[in-house]
């Protein structure tokens, strides 16, 4: 991973509408390469829509998503898929399906009608549930994890697919803090040691000035603001984006911004 | 560490596989000479092969022989089906019936030999897969419209279609009742009397189906997963669907064709078959189909017996056992 | 949904049931008048009070007036027990046909054909008795899928789709008993699951009309107590109502109420799900007008599918259960899509 001042991702002017109402307005933001991005907002901001729309679950009305210089929508879905992977928000799968069954579909953009499973295929696996700690659990029916567990091994099928640009739509949603910590380190982890660019929708915007480079707000389908925690976590944008009056401290532990919300506004 | 690991699951599988296909011969073999009359071994082997009109040559091989043949194919034509519609619909209890496929492709029989006096087999083979086909498209249209394809209430819209084609079935037969008089042979749902044409007129059918099927193999697998990671790995999945739809109405329109509704087959199957073959596509397709037919095959010898010296339709026997095997499922929260 | 709705419609509940009434006596007097022949209204009435020629009571007194009463009965009834048992499982789409009551007793129809009959195929014991196996056939098919479905009956689809389950083994069940009975039970047993009202006779209608009216009294006494039982156990016991007893009373008279109404016309689909439905949707949520609503309309159903097959299909006899189920069966599935959007 050479430094590429290049960016991973580039959305411009995005405009994406369901019928009867515009979600995201004329949108544009970079993605920076090799970096965490965490999109954050209130409730119908349209984050998930955008974390959406990158890996084109959604067809823009009109703009466009680039991936340097090919347009998202110029790509096959499996060519798109070696790419881009995206864990959604709660996803399923049946129970009794096996951790390895299910990291396994990971590697399916990689495959064609002639060219079945091979070593590559089997080294890709083997890493991404190691990469995940999920290897221990690899025969046991998904039903029989917990919440936690079952999250790391979602987080492995994405990682099997071994795609530069990995979309994570609300990750930690239902889990508790330690499988919130859990997950959010697992996923610096990887940034950092397979360089993969991170795009993180949270709904909790402390955990999301923890572990973002990049965050970015959203409010009424449009980029409020975006740039680093420090520059994001003011009183000020707070107040505009969230509707809330908080108070930004330095966490003593970390040093990165925290919010201390007090009141609506 | 893993080569071998996979190696030992493949030869396991293998195994699996050929008992299953060495129990699927005998049970043929069962079903041909043992019934009402029980027949020696030596005695098919003589009708086969050296046919010589005796009685017991011909009941070998025009009543015997197509229903130990009929009986596979539509069971395994089922279990495969079975299969697909589960995935299709993510739901453990769904199957050909309960999405009111066999009641479609029924109607579909009924209404063409009344409105357009069709006739011969292939004709209504076809029109049974269509039938099949537009119910399972209808199916799947109302729960859309209804806001999602919930996989409980799936079973609900299906089941009402089911009854809304029985009815409908009742009426043209009822009021029309002589000329009707030679498709209530299609309805009730039995390997009896079957003409061996029927297995030969349904074999391109079941062919074709399970060729789709075994083309979706992979794509079927990355679909258990929900739609969006499904898309987000590459899955086209509107066409994957599409020719699921192609594929079920294609089995078990062929499979009431050859027996009328055989019910729960497609119920009951694929959890034996994800017994012994896993989750992925390939081997419980694989399995899918041998032990449905293993199963239909024995189901059409049990029928011969459980009300001795009449025969029960296999459909009643299939019924019976499926609609159990459904509370089971229920109970043990599968769906 | 409008808070002063409830009152009004209240208050407009007598109206709407002697509206409802007198439908249903129209359509069942032209219910008489229709057929083969056309006899006048005014013969009709004259005929029912004693008066009108041979030929004319012939035709009105042993033809046309015994399906339709027993149609006025048999749909009624089943329209009172699917409004308890909606309102009992808190389901809107509830109904004695899903949940297991009506193959149930056609279950035991057919054992009782079976077993009491000699070898020369007639009854060894009286006619009387069918009605009571299939309540008993009734009662415990709806028992097995509550006790099959255990804690989940509480979920209004998961209780249907044991419904569904024990429904397909009694009606393969019943597949098989008539396979192995003769002509005479067959043909009894067929048109028993189709569900006719044809054939009915006298002695019949006075056998539905004495074990319903003690069940339609019994259904408004408990009535009174159905709307706590619209709370969860615990706040209807500390409103003071045992609700697992209580339910197991309702469900008794639902499925009694449903056995003896289809004891002789057999199994009519879906009425029990439409008519408390619209009755409701007419009357409100008072719970007596509701069940008198519900007889109503279940009647005025019944009859009018009769009267549709008549006049459409004459003279086949096709059996009115086809045209229930064939309006019913869309009905269920626009329920089911709206609920669906409902519940999100």
């Amino acid at each position: 991973m050479t430094a590429n001042p290049a960016p991973s991702i580039s959305i411009d002017s995005l405009t994406l509408a369901y019928p009867g109402k515009t979600v995201l307005d004329t949108v544009s933001l970079d993605i920076p390469r090799g970096k965490i991005t965490v999109l954050a907002g209130p409730n119908g901001c349209g984050k998930s829509t955008l974390l959406r729309a990158i890996r084109r679950l959604h067809r823009p009305v009109s703009g466009r998503v680039m991936l340097e210089d090919i347009g998202v929508a110029d790509l096959s879905e499996k060519a798109l898929a070696r790419h881009i992977g995206l864990l959604a928000q709660n996803p399923s799968a049946p129970e009794d399906m096996t951790v390895e069954e299910l990291v396994r579909l990971g590697r399916y953009p990689h495959q064609t009608m002639l060219q079945r499973w091979d070593s590559q295929d089997t080294r890709a696996l083997e890493a991404a549930m190691a990469g995940t700690g999920v290897t221990s659990l690899r025969d046991r029916p998904l039903g029989s994890l917990s919440g936690g567990q079952v999250q790391r091994v979602w987080i492995a099928m994405v990682l099997a697919q071994e795609t530069e640009i990995v979309c994570l739509d609300e990750p930690v949603n239902h889990l508790d803090l330690a499988h919130q910590l859990d997950c959010l380190d697992l996923v610096r982890q990887l940034n950092a040691e397979f360089g993969r660019t991170v795009v993180l929708v949270l709904h909790d915007l402390n955990l999301a000035a923890r572990y973002a480079d990049q965050l970015v707000f959203m409010r009424d389908g449009g980029v409020a603001a975006y740039g680093t925690p420090d520059d994001l976590m003011t009183q000020d944008l707070i107040a505009r984006v969230f509707n809330v009056d908080a108070m930004i401290i330095t966490d003593p532990a970390y040093g990165r911004p925290l919010c201390l919300p007090l009141r609506t506004c | 560490m893993t080569v071998p690991r996979a190696r030992s699951a493949r030869q396991s599988f293998a195994v699996t596989i050929a008992g299953l296909s060495a129990l699927l011969i005998t049970a043929m073999l069962v079903s041909v000479t043992v019934g009402y009359r029980l027949y020696g071994l030596d005695q098919l082997y003589h009708a086969v092969f050296a046919f010589d009109g005796s009685e017991t040559a011909t009941v070998l091989v025009n009543l015997r022989l197509p229903r130990a043949i009929l009986a596979p194919m539509v069971g395994a034509g089922l279990g495969v089906a079975g299969v697909l519609v589960q995935t299709l619909s993510r739901n453990r209890i769904a199957s050909p019936d309960t999405l009111g496929l066999n009641a479609g492709a029924s109607l579909a029989v009924v209404l063409a030999s009344a409105t357009l006096g069709i006739t011969s087999l292939t004709g209504l083979s076809l029109v049974a897969a269509l039938g099949a086909l537009l119910t399972s498209m209808l199916v799947f249209a109302i729960a859309a419209g209804a806001g999602g394809i919930s996989p409980i209430r799936i079973v609900l819209i299906g089941v009402t279609i089911a009854g809304l084609g029985q009815s409908v079935v009742q009426l043209i037969l009822t009021s029309n009742e002589a000329q009707m008089q030679n498709l209530l042979f299609w309805l009730a749902g039995s390997f009896v009397d079957r003409p061996m044409a029927l297995a030969i007129n349904g074999l391109p059918f079941i062919a074709a189906g399970a060729a789709i099927a075994f083309a979706l193999v992979r794509p079927l697998d990355a679909l258990q997963a929900d739609d969006a990671t499904a898309v987000s790995l590459g899955v086209p999945v509107s066409l994957v669907r599409i020719g699921c739809f192609l594929a079920i109405s294609l089995l078990s329109g062929a499979a009431v064709a050859m027996a009328g509704p055989v019910s729960f087959v497609g119920l009951v199957v694929p959890h034996a078959a994800r017994r012994l073959a896993g989750q992925r596509h390939g081997p419980l397709m694989l399995a899918a189909a041998l032990i449905g037919a293993i199963y239909t095959t024995l189901a059409d010898v049990l029928a011969r017996f459980v009300i001795y010296p009449v025969e029960a339709p296999v459909g009643a026997v299939t019924a019976v056992v499926g609609g159990l095997v459904l509370v089971l499922l229920l109970r043990g929260r599968a769906a | 949904m409008t808070p002063f709705l409830p009152a009004l419609t209240a208050t407009r509940a007598p109206l709407l049931l002697s509206i409802m009434t007198i439908a249903t006596a129209v359509l069942a007097l032209s219910g008489v008048a229709f057929g083969s022949s056309w006899i006048p209204i005014d013969r009709v009435a004259a005929v029912i009070l004693g008066a009108g020629d041979k030929t004319q009571s012939l035709i009105v007194l042993q033809l046309r007036l015994p399906r339709v009463v027993i149609a006025i009965l048999a749909g009624g009834g089943m329209a009172v027990a699917g409004f308890l048992l909606q309102k009992i499982t808190r389901n809107s789409l509830a109904s004695p046909g899903v949940l297991g009551v009506i193959d149930g007793g056609a279950l035991g129809v057919v054992i009782f054909l079976a077993a009491l009959s000699d070898k020369s195929n007639t009854l060894v014991t009286s006619i009387v008795f069918q009605p009571l196996a299939a309540m008993a056939g009734a009662t415990l098919g709806i028992a097995a899928v509550f006790l099959l479905s255990g804690s989940q009956s509480v979920s209004a689809v998961r209780l249907l789709l044991f419904g569904i389950a024990v429904g397909a083994v009694a009606k393969a069940l019943v597949m098989v008993m008539m396979l192995v009975g003769p002509i005479y039970r067959t043909s009894q047993a067929a048109r028993w699951i189709a569900g006719a009202v044809n054939e009915v006779n006298w002695t019949e209608i006075q056998i539905t009309a004495l074990l319903l009216l003690p069940l339609l009294a019994l259904a408004l006494a408990v009535a009174r107590k159905l709307p706590p039982a619209d709370l969860d156990e615990i706040s209807a016991r500390s409103v003071g109502l045992d609700l697992p007893v209580f339910r197991l009373l309702v469900f008794a008279v639902a499925a009694a109420l449903t056995a003896v109404s289809v004891a002789f016309v057999g199994a009519i689909g879906f009425v029990g799900l439409m008519a408390p439905h619209l009755a409701r949707l007419i009357v409100g949520r008072s719970m007596v007008a509701g069940i008198i609503g519900s007889f109503l309309l279940g009647a005025f159903m019944l009859v009018g599918a009769d009267l549709v097959v008549r006049v459409l299909f004459s003279p086949t006899e096709v059996p009115a259960g086809t045209v229930t189920a064939i309006i019913g069966a869309p009905y269920f599935l626009f329920l089911l899509m709206s609920k669906q959007r409902h519940d999100g």
